[in-house]
């Protein structure tokens, strides 16, 4: 495919800034309510998130798993009904009942998030095998991590996609090679192994490179709909260093574009990460070396994406919590 | 009206569910069983070949692909042969497909229907006479079928097919010969409904699946003793039709609830809670329960029956029930 347009690049971007931010604010937002649950948040995978949600079309079915809030704002999703959710208020997506490990956008093909390792691998197989039985021509996305892989349904998911010539793109964020405890143990020497044993397509991409990104999972989903066939996407990252909350805070602190122009100024335990690892920050400096904008205009896309959050923030903290009468209903469907 | 089997019932069922609606279609083979009914599928082969497939031995994701189908629009039919074989897919019938409704706040539903085979076969030993319907019915969002006779088998299944919600078809594979006259048209029997098989005087035997068919053999044993036994099979556990059964309970005033699942946490269980919390003063006697003692199917013979709540343990407690 030919290198995306300045326009879809800045499109990109626009996405990739309201998945940092509205993160930003859920740290925020659990700082100021101390909101119980548990955020699995999605800093870091921006790119790789933004690039799925723009290879997505009308009518087709996106399975990710609870690190989810990236995907779901990537996809379109309120974020004031989406921040309403994680909060447990009335007006969220899933009007209470799903919090932040389980949001769900059905409209815009964002079926659900299975919580469990592996769910979304298996569930998107099913959503590809009825997209196929309907013969839509639309395809389905399974996004998950390393971990996955180590699950069993995982393994039984791929080679039945493979088998059936299920039309889905797995797409893999590998962020495993931190330095904390790995996220997978997998005795292959790749992930890719296994996929590529079972007979499915697999692509390597560097999941921080924006640009990489979005062309990497344009042209997997352009042949996952040529061919009908499953295709398997490594996106390597890095593992931002608050991926795992268990207080909400900012490692690395409040993005700041301005430091994509001045990453001698950056200093600090987390500094390798903000220089070379953060998808945000290297798609600022690409985008004002490539001319594509400047960091004015970057400046003022953000400012205007800021206060888009600001007020979304405002809705959901004026959303009530829903009426207890509520748990009870909506167990069946009519 | 043609005879059929419960085996060919099913089918028959099935057919008509495929020809009503262009989203079903059949994930899993072996459907009628293994047993002398397997010929039954034939039919279904025969019509709808090209909307079945025959999946790897992956219980777990042969669940997940029917739950993720059927939250994008297909109405799967997924066969596990059996019912222990879906111990491997728990996770996906109880944290998916059943919860997935709820979750979504009713953007998504799961239609899917799972067919399993359960219980004491005949030499299936502690891993394949399992029947984990109470299991199941432990858990919300699940709907949960049991047909003891082929009329019923067309009928439920046809709702299952048709239904919003993930349901499971829960089978006795010892069942599928049972035959009797069932209608060749198309027809539904609606869920949480049970129904009197036998009416009687003295005392209600609650029951569902094989223990009906048993419950009805004790209740010709003991009309020659004079005792009027009423039957109720309840056939489907969720949704439950507790007003059916506390009817015939105070009609009667005594109760015996009786079913394959264990005596603990089990079917026989709920039903006897379901009455006492609604109806105790219409009881004259204590309810007795009858249901699978907590060891597992042992393989032999003589073993195998000591532990299966059948025909004898039915005549015995409602002789107890009614202090005979």
């Amino acid at each position: 495919m030919a290198k995306p347009s300045h326009a879809e690049r800045l499109e990109l971007f626009r996405r990739m800034l309201h998945m940092r931010r509205f993160e930003e604010m859920v740290i925020r937002l659990a700082q100021a309510y101390e909101y119980t649950g548990r955020q699995h948040l999605h800093i870091g995978h921006e790119a790789t998130g933004a690039a799925v949600a723009m290879a997505m079309r009308a009518g087709d079915k996106i399975h990710t798993t609870h690190r989810n809030h990236g995907y779901v704002i990537a996809c379109g999703a309120d974020p004031g009904r989406a921040f309403a959710e994680i909060m447990g208020r009335r007006d969220g997506l899933n009007g209470g009942k799903g919090g932040s490990w389980h949001l769900c956008d059905a409209e815009r093909g964002f079926q659900s998030t299975s919580a469990m390792v592996g769910g979304s691998i298996a569930l998107a197989a099913g959503a590809a095998f009825a997209l196929k039985l309907a013969g839509s021509g639309n395809i389905s996305f399974a996004h998950f991590g390393d971990g996955t892989l180590d699950e069993g349904v995982a393994y039984e998911s791929l080679n039945i996609a493979s088998i059936y010539e299920l039309p889905v793109l797995f797409v893999c964020e590998n962020n495993s090679k931190a330095g904390q405890r790995p996220s997978s143990m997998l005795a292959a020497a790749r992930l890719q192994d296994v996929p590529a044993a079972l007979q499915i397509h697999c692509e390597l991409v560097d999941g921080a490179d924006s640009d990489a990104a979005q062309i990497a999972f344009q042209k997997a989903a352009d042949r996952v709909r040529e061919t009908g066939k499953p295709v398997f996407i490594e996106a390597t990252l890095e593992r931002w260093p608050g991926s795992h909350q268990v207080k909400a805070a900012f490692p690395t602190g409040v993005t700041d574009l301005s430091l994509a122009l001045n990453l001698d100024k950056v200093e600090g335990k987390h500094a390798d990460w903000i220089k070379q690892s953060d998808p945000i920050l290297r798609a600022t400096r690409a985008l004002i070396k490539d001319g594509v904008s400047d960091l004015v205009g970057l400046l003022e896309m953000d400012a205007k994406v800021n206060l888009l959050m600001e007020d979304a923030r405002s809705f959901a903290e004026a959303s009530p919590f829903p009426d207890a009468s509520v748990a009870f209903t909506g167990v069946f469907a009519s | 009206m043609p005879q059929m089997n419960l085996a060919e019932a099913l089918i028959d069922g099935l057919i008509w569910s495929l020809r009503a609606d262009p989203r079903a279609t059949i994930i899993g083979r072996g459907i009628a069983g293994h047993g002398p009914e397997h010929a039954a599928e034939d039919r279904l082969k025969q019509e709808f070949g090209s909307r079945i497939i025959d999946p790897p031995t992956s219980e777990a994701a042969v669940a997940q692909l029917g739950t993720g189908a059927a939250m994008a629009g297909a109405r799967p039919f997924v066969h596990y042969g059996t019912a222990v074989f879906a111990y491997e897919a728990w996770n996906q019938f109880i944290n998916e497909a059943a919860n997935i409704h709820y979750m979504s706040n009713g953007q998504l539903s799961a239609p899917v229907t799972f067919h399993l085979f359960h219980g004491i076969r005949g030499g299936g030993g502690p891993q394949h006479s399992g029947s984990p319907y109470a299991m199941y019915a432990n858990n919300p969002g699940l709907e949960i079928v049991l047909p003891t006779s082929p009329r019923d088998a067309k009928g439920l299944m046809r709702s299952a097919m048709a239904s919003n919600n993930p349901t499971i078809v829960i089978q006795n594979a010892q069942l599928l010969g049972l035959t009797e006259d069932v209608p060749a048209e198309d027809y539904s029997i609606p869920f949480g409904k049970a129904v009197v098989k036998r009416d009687g005087r003295d005392v209600s035997v609650i029951a569902c699946s094989r223990s009906v068919i048993d419950a009805l053999e004790a209740a010709d044993i003991l009309e020659k003793e004079g005792l009027s036994v009423e039957v109720v099979d309840i056939r489907t556990l969720a949704p439950l039709d507790v007003d059916t059964i506390v009817a015939s309970v105070e009609k009667t005033g005594r109760m015996v609830a009786v079913d394959e699942t264990y005596e603990i946490c089990g079917v026989a269980s709920e039903l006897i809670a379901s009455v006492v919390t609604r109806a105790f003063s219409a009881l004259k006697t204590q309810p007795v329960r009858v249901g699978r003692p907590m060891t597992p199917v042992p393989f032999s013979p003589p073993l195998e029956a000591a532990v299966n709540p059948g025909t004898q343990k039915i005549v015995d407690a409602c002789r107890r029930a009614c202090k005979r």
